[in-house]
């Protein structure tokens, strides 16, 4: 079969795309400011800001927010729109999954599509200047986690990312609930495609109340998730011949007429599609949604239970109908986050904060993911529905893996990626090498140990032991 | 940013205290560092008991369709089309039958491999075993049975496992006394100050031509750091000591043994490497995905098949390559978070159900047999919306494997407040 792919002309677009990098940083020019020297004065605050809200500061990143000033830079984080650096858009341009739907693109190997996609995910996340879009993806991805391994999830999900989890990612959580819910990518995962009258497959239904709303103790029974399941069947994905293969489809000689009931609410017979709707709307504005989210907001941005903070966002969520931005906003401000204690960086976090504070050339591609597989986060290979985990003690087994990466990345041994830290270094008035390299890479600390730890050494070596030390695995 | 300040999660994994009581955790700390400088004392071999191997399968492994009760007109009745057939059925294919074990249950076919096992005495299976676990859901039922709890109460952080490690002397100062071969750290092992997760011995390496070098500069990196992150680096920095004497690599296995190239294949034979390496291996852990079988789930055949057909080749090349010496010093146990609905669905799957198997696999079980109180899968005698009900306790089943095969003496720190009743599966 002739495929679509190669018709349009771009069947070696992946392959040569790992040379494109000098060309792609060219467009934007040197970014790097003249001086990279701190400004005195109060310069932690922000650098949290920029490690929670986003994936860490680039070089000269954190005087340009001290500049704008921290409220007026979250505030046009929380309203991005779509202007991206010529270089980023010229690298995605480059990736057939950013120009044809995937279910297009089934000739191409699962695990090129996995690479792509991966690749996407780390270019943004790297020099997007939308950051907090860019961290909210990671979060809502990992929160509505779909195993791209499994079943055809790897040609379903690049669609679920831009119109379900990029779309919605900053907006309000019940739009962004409901359009998960007809997403072809999770019918498939969980199973829902599958679920029809008779005796109904509960994977769907139990998962959107445990992991997408309400959580496990969030007031549902084994009761609700049978009848939940019920009301999701006939919700399917087309694959008919001559007909739109991957759309969401409601099928209606599938679906259970019956009447039902869900967490005490009547759901009258002959319903059709609504029945699932109607379940969306009742779970989006259940109290015990309000608080899921909010937990889960805390958990990631503070690192841990915050009573407090779960309550006053979990006010916000129902006062303004789940609008995400107005329970971020407090939130990424407060004390609690800027000046209390420090997360933990998961894979992902870590590789691209180190990419972007030695402001690397990089093509995202094969090598660095590589790195994210033997960290144990390969990008969405999460094979269970609840995401990646976010507590510390999960991830203490990856700190070989990390010390690896930072060694050959500053030492310019990571193929598709380059740093040039003499030039970063020339743009730092004062101190040795060490210094130098601290400045960079964990601006505004006081690590005379890593002075002490790499005596005598090379500037890349300053840099490497900078990104294995212990204070850059949190942020 | 001061570091000394913790966060709730980061306060958890860095407060050995938790663990190990007040007073003596830094104590503890120093004695283990200053030891392992001086390299693993090999271990003697008749001290300690035996090595547990904790094999968890997650999604929620149907146990009726592993160990099948034949026996049970209602099982045949539920499942018409994922069932599979008695040994003795005539009218179905041969390779559709389950293979009998004991005039009642049957084994699936996929595991035929475990068969020579189960005769001669090395393999038990328990049956209707679960924990209280009520919601069904895989992660509330997985963080229960990892943390060795029987309801979710009370605010044990730690795992099942870990408290076994605080609560016994370690057999050698070892830095590998604890290992999971996972990229992450399964919570069995929460909370354990000498369990390292270790996706892979053989890259078990720092990639660079300065080795001793960058070793001992990140050495003085971790040297003083009281965070999470510190204390698994200077965790790391000691097995990547121990591992550069030895020599994962190059290990072959012994008996013929085979193991797939499964992650679960790859993961045993590495613990069977440490296991005859001698380096003080007390715990292994590893885990195997993908029993979440609400679609077409198979019987003989099928999605469920083909993880039984990995799980047996890969359990019988373990058991192969030791040999029956060494097995006399490894218990296997697997187990995972709850069985399934006995009703197949319109999917032909099944859903999220209640009790399910473990299997126990080494020389020191009294194996060969199919240990359950049998609830029954008649109407009256399922639970709820149709699921078999929990008769054993799984924690019963750990309590017999951690006092009589480990020898440990503090099971009530290890499962709070829980009197176990023993099967006598060893």
């Amino acid at each position: 079969m002739l495929s679509r792919r190669r018709l349009i002309g771009l069947g070696l677009a992946g392959a040569t795309l790992s040379g494109c990098t000098r060309i792609a940083r060219g467009l934007d020019g040197d970014r790097l400011p003249a001086d990279l020297t701190l400004p005195a004065g109060d310069v932690h605050p922000t650098v949290r800001l920029l490690d929670r809200a986003g994936f860490g500061p680039r070089p000269g990143e954190v005087a340009e927010v001290e500049r704008t000033g921290r409220e007026a830079w979250l505030e046009s984080q929380l309203h991005p729109d779509d202007n991206e650096p010529s270089g980023l858009k010229f690298q995605l341009s480059r990736l057939d999954v950013s120009n044809i739907d995937g279910m297009e693109l089934r000739d191409m190997p699962e695990n090129e599509m996995l690479r792509q996609m991966s690749q996407a995910a780390i270019l943004r996340a790297i020099y997007s200047p939308w950051q907090l879009r860019e961290r909210m993806v990671d979060f809502w991805t990992n929160h509505f986690n779909i195993y791209a391994r499994k079943g055809l999830a790897a040609y379903r999900k690049p669609n679920d990312d831009l119109h379900v989890i990029r779309a919605n990612a900053l907006l309000t959580f019940p739009n962004l609930l409901r359009a998960s819910a007809h997403s072809p990518a999770m019918l498939a995962f969980l199973d829902n495609r599958q679920n029809m009258r008779g005796v109904a497959n509960e994977n769907y239904a139990r998962e959107l109340m445990e992991l997408h709303t309400l959580g496990v103790h969030g007031g549902y029974t084994q009761y609700d998730v049978q009848e939940v399941a019920r009301c999701f069947t006939g919700w399917t994905v087309e694959d008919g011949f001559l007909q739109h293969r991957g759309a969401f489809k409601f099928d209606p000689e599938r679906h259970d007429r019956g009447e039902k009931t869900v967490l005490g609410v009547k759901i009258p017979a002959e319903g059709g599609q609504n029945d699932g709707e109607h379940v969306l709307e009742i779970l989006a504005h259940h109290p015990a949604c309000a608080r899921f989210i909010a937990q889960k907001m805390v958990r990631h941005f503070l690192g841990g239970a915050n009573e407090a903070w779960v309550s006053k966002l979990a006010k916000i969520y129902t006062e303004t109908g789940g609008d995400i931005p107005s329970m971020l906003r407090p939130l990424l401000l407060s004390q609690e986050a800027l000046e209390g204690d420090p997360v933990s960086k998961r894979p992902l976090d870590f590789v691209v904060s180190a990419l972007r504070a030695l402001d690397a050339d990089t093509d995202g591609g094969r090598q660095i993911q590589d790195h994210l597989v033997a960290m144990g986060q390969p990008l969405f290979e999460w094979p269970m529905p609840d995401g990646y985990p976010d507590k510390t003690s999960a991830w203490t087994g990856s700190l070989l893996a990390r010390w690896n990466f930072a060694l050959k990345l500053a030492s310019n041994q990571l193929e598709g990626s380059t740093v040039d830290l003499k030039h970063l270094a020339s743009r730092i008035g004062q101190g040795g090498d060490a210094d130098k390299m601290v400045a960079v890479v964990l601006p505004g600390r006081d690590l005379a140990h890593i002075q002490e730890a790499a005596k005598g050494a090379e500037l890349s070596q300053f840099a490497a032991l900078s990104l294995c030390a212990p204070e850059f695995q949190w942020r | 940013m001061a570091l000394d300040h913790s966060c709730e999660d980061y306060r958890r994994t860095t407060r050995r205290s938790l663990l190990m009581g007040a007073g003596i955790s830094s104590v503890a700390w120093m004695t283990r560092s200053a030891l392992s400088q001086v390299g693993v004392r090999p271990g003697n071999a008749d001290a300690g008991g035996d090595i547990v191997v904790s094999i968890f399968l997650r999604g929620g492994a149907d146990g009726m369709s592993v160990v099948v009760p034949y026996g049970e007109d209602a099982y045949h009745r539920a499942r018409p089309n994922i069932g599979l057939a008695r040994p003795n059925d005539n009218s179905a294919a041969a390779n559709a039958r389950c293979l009998d074990l004991d005039g009642f249950f049957g084994l699936n076919p996929a595991l035929a491999p475990l068969l020579p096992l189960y005769k001669d005495g090395h393999l038990a299976v328990v049956h209707a075993v679960g924990s209280g676990d009520q919601t069904r859901s895989h992660f509330e039922a997985m963080n229960l049975m990892e943390r060795g709890l029987g309801q979710p109460v009370g605010d044990v952080a730690s795992g099942w496992l870990a408290r076994h490690l605080a609560s016994s002397p370690p057999r050698a100062a070892s830095p590998l006394r604890a290992v999971s071969i996972s990229s992450t750290m399964p919570d069995s092992l929460r909370g354990a100050t000498d369990a390292l997760a270790i996706e892979s011995l053989d890259r078990f390496r720092i990639d660079s031509d300065q080795d001793a070098a960058v070793r001992q500069s990140l050495a003085s990196l971790y040297k003083h750091g009281k965070d999470a992150m510190s204390i698994a680096g200077r965790e790391t920095l000691d097995v990547l000591d121990t591992l550069n004497r030895l020599d994962p690599k190059s290990y072959k296995a012994a008996n013929g043994a085979t193991y797939p190239v499964s992650d679960l294949g790859q993961g045993l034979r590495q613990v069977a490497f440490l296991v005859r390496a001698n380096v003080g291996l007390e715990v292994a852990c590893l885990d195997r995905g993908g029993w979440d079988t609400h679609v077409v789930q198979g019987a003989t055949t099928g999605l469920l098949a083909l993880q039984l057909d990995d799980l047996g080749a890969c359990l019988a090349a373990f058991a192969a390559d030791l040999g029956s010496d060494l097995m006399k010093r490894v218990s296997v146990v697997v187990q995972t978070e709850f069985g399934r609905r006995l009703q197949e669905n319109t999917s032909l799957g099944t859903d999220h159900g209640r009790a399910s198997m473990m299997l126990l696999i080494g020389g020191g079980f009294k194996g060969g047999k199919v240990y359950s109180q049998w609830p029954g899968l008649e109407e009256h005698q399922l639970e709820d919306p149709g699921d078999l009900k929990v008769t054993t306790d799984y924690r019963d089943v750990l309590a017999e494997v951690l006092t009589k095969r480990v020898q440990h003496a503090n099971l009530g720190q290890v499962f709070p407040g829980y009197v176990p009743n023993p099967l006598g599966v060893c």
